[in-house]
């Protein structure tokens, strides 16, 4: 039954990876660090405390936005949003509510889907409440980390695309550097609202907000979710009631959340301790020309060389990406198998992505593998080890030395050996049968050869010999 | 100013400046009194000078500092219970540029609670009584500065200035009071007020003190993103075209007779020196006084909203449930002149309001801002009274809210433009009660500003 | 325009002031008439006024992305307040 046209506008707030935080000189890395170990006066909003902006910030919305191919705009400033609550020490967080830094642009999906960009702003984050049994305590640490929170339009009609758009944006922010993207500390987070409209209606249905979601999945479970239990209320003829609501991974529910009855009010006012920002034409185009390669153009640069599929699982991998861009053009899809079905298949790919071999390496271990000097196992195993620190300094082609796999493709020799084993005894039967016209037996031949040279010999040059040899 | 040296220790400076603060007791101008630390810096600065060292230039001068600058010697309260117990872990860039230079701090004065007011009556701790008469207020909201040092008992003191609260007290006690140009003292460590109209000040005798203190204080400061690069030491001495501005509006019944014809002598006397008086016609002025209570209460009400009882000085007693910890801390901490403030500022933005009062009152600075720039293209500085009446009697005004505004209506514009103010001694009452007038200069125009002071002497 | 008890008590909540029926009633009084003396703005004529946030002439005031200590350390920050327990600060619990 689709008799209603689901409508869904996505929030994302991006945390991003500068040194300090976005008002003060304090480590913004608080991963791992005891609570209120990274938190200054100005953190801690002592009277009398002004925020210091950091410039990094303002360098990384510019390429945040330009990744998602948003104006960058020329004047912008912040404002004060005001509430009450003891993960905001100041009463208030600083945000650009009435002119944010980065204008309209629009994110494309895999699918070719184009998701407008409504706007994006920088703004700080909160700190951090933890509920014990009367009384709650209050961590510092996450104050002010610089966040850039981009709104969809909402041009999201369905749960798969809610996962992608998310996927896609988490990709991009990584890809432009501008965060750790670790969606496990939260380092970006959505709020999904969703609405259904009758089919052929224009006019929005109302909303219901799903906050604080971490992952792809919850997104598209609880994108679902909304789907069902509102088309189940209008179907039931009620009408949908506009709510923020939570979702739990473990239920697979949205519940509504306990807000306060009147609808809040921010009282949002220009921030007077800050000068406003007013970027030239020329520091936009030179910090914009520091954005690195983006999924959709490694799309399109290896469009021919790497099947969709690897394509898609790669672009989770920057580092990847990044270092098939260094891979001689010959060898990307020899490297990307390598990437897609060992590396990434590997216990430790977690750690192997942040020490990937040179791209000489790379090169020539796709070199040997194939003017087949390497077998397809020999080559895996000479991969891997150039992730051993201990070898990983010796080279491909000395690992495939030292390891004694390169593969014996002289055709004199190995036609010396061939010659040795049809000469043994043991062979004769198989001989015989063979040219009686049982193909099956070739294999045990070419193992036999294969024998003979302590597994050096190349199978299929073999065999070729042993054929030509059988049936002269 | 007079420093230390080896026969008149700081020490010695110090003792007596405390001996006058305790003498002056009953005017309630001091927080706290800084005996043991004040004590302790005079000495080492007099082991410095006996030693033959380099000391600063206000080496050994005792001095006032308002208790809203961050220090942390004694409690800094803003004269707000809801601050009580708060002893700071960092100091105001503008107390470390003074110590620095040798500047002892022995007491913390009093104010209105959080500078909110124009007579130091709204203090926790009570009100600080005029220099020249106990029955009068001090004015405000830098009420214990001015008169610490009207009665001598410091060279100088320190004041913050959001809309006459340095001017007015220093006009209703005989001395000098700058407000400088907006961003030229860094406003780090000082309690604020209204962000975009604070100003750190100071109050002197002379206008050499001033100068030499502005000297010490001004400048860009990274904990400060809207302080100007120092331009007040890089001021050259301007040629003054002569010709000196009067506001037509200011000149009404309003204003006390006596202050008028003050006004009007100086002007003579300057026109005797070869000036110029020139009337201007300055009709944006009369919108000011509203403007600056919709878009102040506005900042201040965002502010204040720090002071929550969570993280520092006071915690309601009745604070079982998070969201009674904050109403009560705020209900019994601020003062009610904080809480008028607090309201007006949340109305003023408030959902459906703020287009009507906020942004309105933003585009009223605008036409402001400009007739400033327009007068100061046809003269040299404008001098105006600094409040309509002199001081004013204890009680008179303080549950009359709009009577009390009406106190900063020559004041604030300034504040609003961004512009520099001095409040310049220039005589008294019949009645013995100090008249002051206020010297106004365009943006940047401090240094020369404070040097022409002297020819209304 | 007419401040009801009601917009006093919308107003003390915006503000997270817990005021008494006393300061209800005089506060009501004196917004009132602080609000009527601030409306006289309505008569400015403000039409294709930009407005005037700051009197600060500069832009672009921004700083490195340096970590520089701050010289005030978690314990003398956490000492400041009423409460604290495992290095975090106490608060009652949120109704």
């Amino acid at each position: 039954m689709s008799k209603y046209v689901p409508t869904i506008g996505i929030e994302c707030h991006v945390q991003l990876c500068t040194k300090t935080k976005l008002f003060s000189e304090v480590d913004n890395d608080a991963r791992g660090k005891e609570p209120n170990s990274c938190v200054s006066p100005v953190d801690y909003a002592l009277p009398g405390m002004l925020p210091r902006l950091n410039g990094e910030a303002i360098r990384f919305a510019i390429l945040a936005g330009r990744a998602m191919n948003c104006e960058i705009n020329a004047f912008s400033r912040f404002d004060r949003k005001h509430y009450f609550y003891p993960d905001s020490p100041k009463g208030y967080q600083i945000t650009q509510f009435y002119q944010p830094i980065i204008g309209a642009g629009y994110v494309e999906l895999p699918s070719g889907t184009k998701i407008r960009i409504e706007h994006a702003h920088l703004e700080g984050d909160a700190g951090k409440l933890t509920h014990f049994d009367g009384y709650s305590l209050v961590d510092l640490n996450r104050v002010d980390t610089p966040l850039i929170e981009i709104v969809s339009m909402p041009d999201i009609h369905s749960a798969k695309d809610a996962h992608d758009y998310c996927k896609e944006l988490w990709r991009l922010m990584c890809y432009a550097g501008v965060t750790y993207g670790d969606l496990y500390n939260g380092n970006m987070r959505f709020d999904v609202n969703t609405s259904l409209a009758p089919e052929g209606s224009k006019k929005l249905g109302t909303r219901t907000e799903v906050k604080n979601l971490n992952s792809f999945r919850s997104v598209e479970r609880a994108v679902e979710y909304e789907i069902k239990r509102q088309t189940k209320v209008l179907d039931s003829g009620e009408k949908v009631i506009q709510q923020t609501l939570g979702w739990s991974d473990a239920t697979g529910k949205t519940t509504p959340q306990r807000s306060k009855e009147v609808a809040a009010d921010y009282r949002y006012m220009p921030e007077p301790d800050l000068p406003p920002i007013h970027l030239s034409t020329e520091f936009i185009e030179t910090e914009s020309a520091k954005l690195p390669l983006m999924p959709s153009d490694y799309r399109e640069k290896f469009k021919s060389t790497i099947a969709e599929d690897i394509m898609e699982v790669l672009l989770d991998y920057p580092a990847l990406m990044q270092k098939l861009g260094e891979i001689d053009e010959k060898y990307v899809k020899n490297v990307s198998n390598l990437f897609a079905s060992v590396l990434l298949a590997e216990e430790k790919s977690a750690e192997y992505l942040n020490g990937l071999p040179s791209a000489k390496d790379l090169n020539e271990l796709a070199e040997m593998n194939e003017k087949k000097e390497l077998s397809s196992t020999a080559t895996k195993e000479v991969f891997l080890r150039l992730f051993d620190p201990q070898m990983k300094g010796h080279g491909a082609k000395n690992i495939a030395k030292e390891l004694g796999l390169i593969q014996e493709n002289d055709l004199g020799a190995l036609e010396k050996i061939v010659e040795t084993v049809l000469a043994k005894p043991e062979t004769k039967k198989a001989q015989e049968d063979f040219k009686a016209g049982q193909e099956k037996v070739l294999g045990f031949l070419v193992g036999q050869v294969m024998k003979e040279s302590h597994g050096k010999a190349n199978p299929s040059v073999v065999s070729e010999i042993l054929r030509h040899k059988l049936t002269k | 100013m007079k420093t230390a040296n080896k026969k008149v220790t700081a020490e010695r400076l110090v003792r007596d400046a405390l001996e006058k603060a305790e003498f002056f007791r009953d005017y309630n101008i001091f927080t706290f009194l800084n005996k043991t630390g004040a004590i302790q810096k005079a000495r080492e600065i007099d082991a410095k000078i006996a030693k033959g060292e380099k000391v600063g230039r206000l080496a050994g001068v005792p001095y006032a500092l308002k208790d809203n600058f961050l220090s942390p010697e004694g409690e800094t309260t803003a004269s707000a219970h809801i601050l009580e117990g708060f002893t700071s872990p960092v100091t105001a860039t503008v107390v470390e540029k003074l110590e620095a230079e040798g500047a002892i701090m022995i007491g913390r004065t009093n104010l209105d609670a959080f500078a909110h007011g124009s007579s130091t009556e709204n203090s926790y701790y009570g009100p600080t009584l005029n220099a020249f008469d106990q029955e009068r207020v001090a004015g405000g909201s830098s009420g214990g500065s001015a008169v610490a040092v009207a009665l001598d008992i410091v060279e100088f003191a320190t004041g913050t200035d959001t809309g006459g609260s340095i001017r007015q007290p220093a006009s209703f006690n005989g001395v000098y009071g700058l407000k400088p140009t907006y961003g030229c003292n860094s406003r780090y460590g000082v309690v604020a007020m209204a962000s975009s109209t604070d100003c750190i000040g100071f109050f002197t005798k002379t206008t050499e003190d001033m100068d030499l203190l502005m000297s010490v204080a001004s400048g860009q400061d990274p904990k400060d993103m809207t302080t100007l690069p120092d331009f007040y030491n890089d001021t050259k001495p301007s040629k003054p075209r002569g010709r000196i501005g009067v506001i037509k509006d200011f000149d009404n019944e309003l204003v006390n007779k006596e202050i008028r014809s003050a006004l009007k002598k100086k002007c003579e006397a300057l026109e005797k020196k070869g000036y110029e008086i020139v009337e201007l016609e300055m009709p944006a002025l009369k919108y000011a006084l509203a403007a600056y209570y919709i878009i102040v209460p506005a900042e201040v009400a965002s502010n204040l909203s720090r002071y929550d009882g969570v993280r520092y000085a006071l915690r309601s007693d009745k604070s079982d449930d998070l969201d009674s910890l904050y109403e009560n801390t705020r209900n019994e901490g601020f003062m009610p002149e904080n809480k008028r403030r607090i309201m007006i500022g949340n109305f003023v933005l408030s959902s459906g309001f703020y287009d009507a009062y906020f942004l309105k009152a933003a585009k009223a600075r605008t036409l402001i801002v400009k007739e400033y720039e327009k007068a100061f293209e046809k003269v040299d500085y404008i001098l105006t009274p600094v409040s309509p009446s002199p001081a004013f009697k204890l009680g008179e005004k303080v549950n009359d809210p709009i009577a009390m505004y009406l106190e900063d209506v020559m004041s604030v514009s300034l504040n609003l433009a961004g512009v520099p103010g001095l409040a310049v001694p220039v005589g008294k009452t019949k009645s013995g009660l100090p008249i002051g007038l206020q010297l106004v200069g365009p943006r940047r125009s401090d240094k020369n500003l404070i040097k022409f002071a002297k020819e209304l002497e | 325009m007419n401040i009801k008890r009601e917009d006093i008590l919308h107003l003390a909540s915006l503000s997270n002031l817990s005021l008494s029926d006393e300061e209800v009633k005089s506060l009501g009084k004196d917004l009132q008439d602080i609000i009527k003396y601030i409306s006289q703005l309505d008569e400015l004529d403000t039409k294709d006024v930009e407005p005037t946030y700051q009197v600060f002439e500069m832009k672009n005031v921004w700083r490195d992305d340096e970590i520089v200590d701050q010289g005030v350390s978690r314990e003398e920050l956490l000492a400041l307040s009423a409460e604290s327990r495992d290095n975090q600060i106490e608060v009652p619990k949120v109704l």
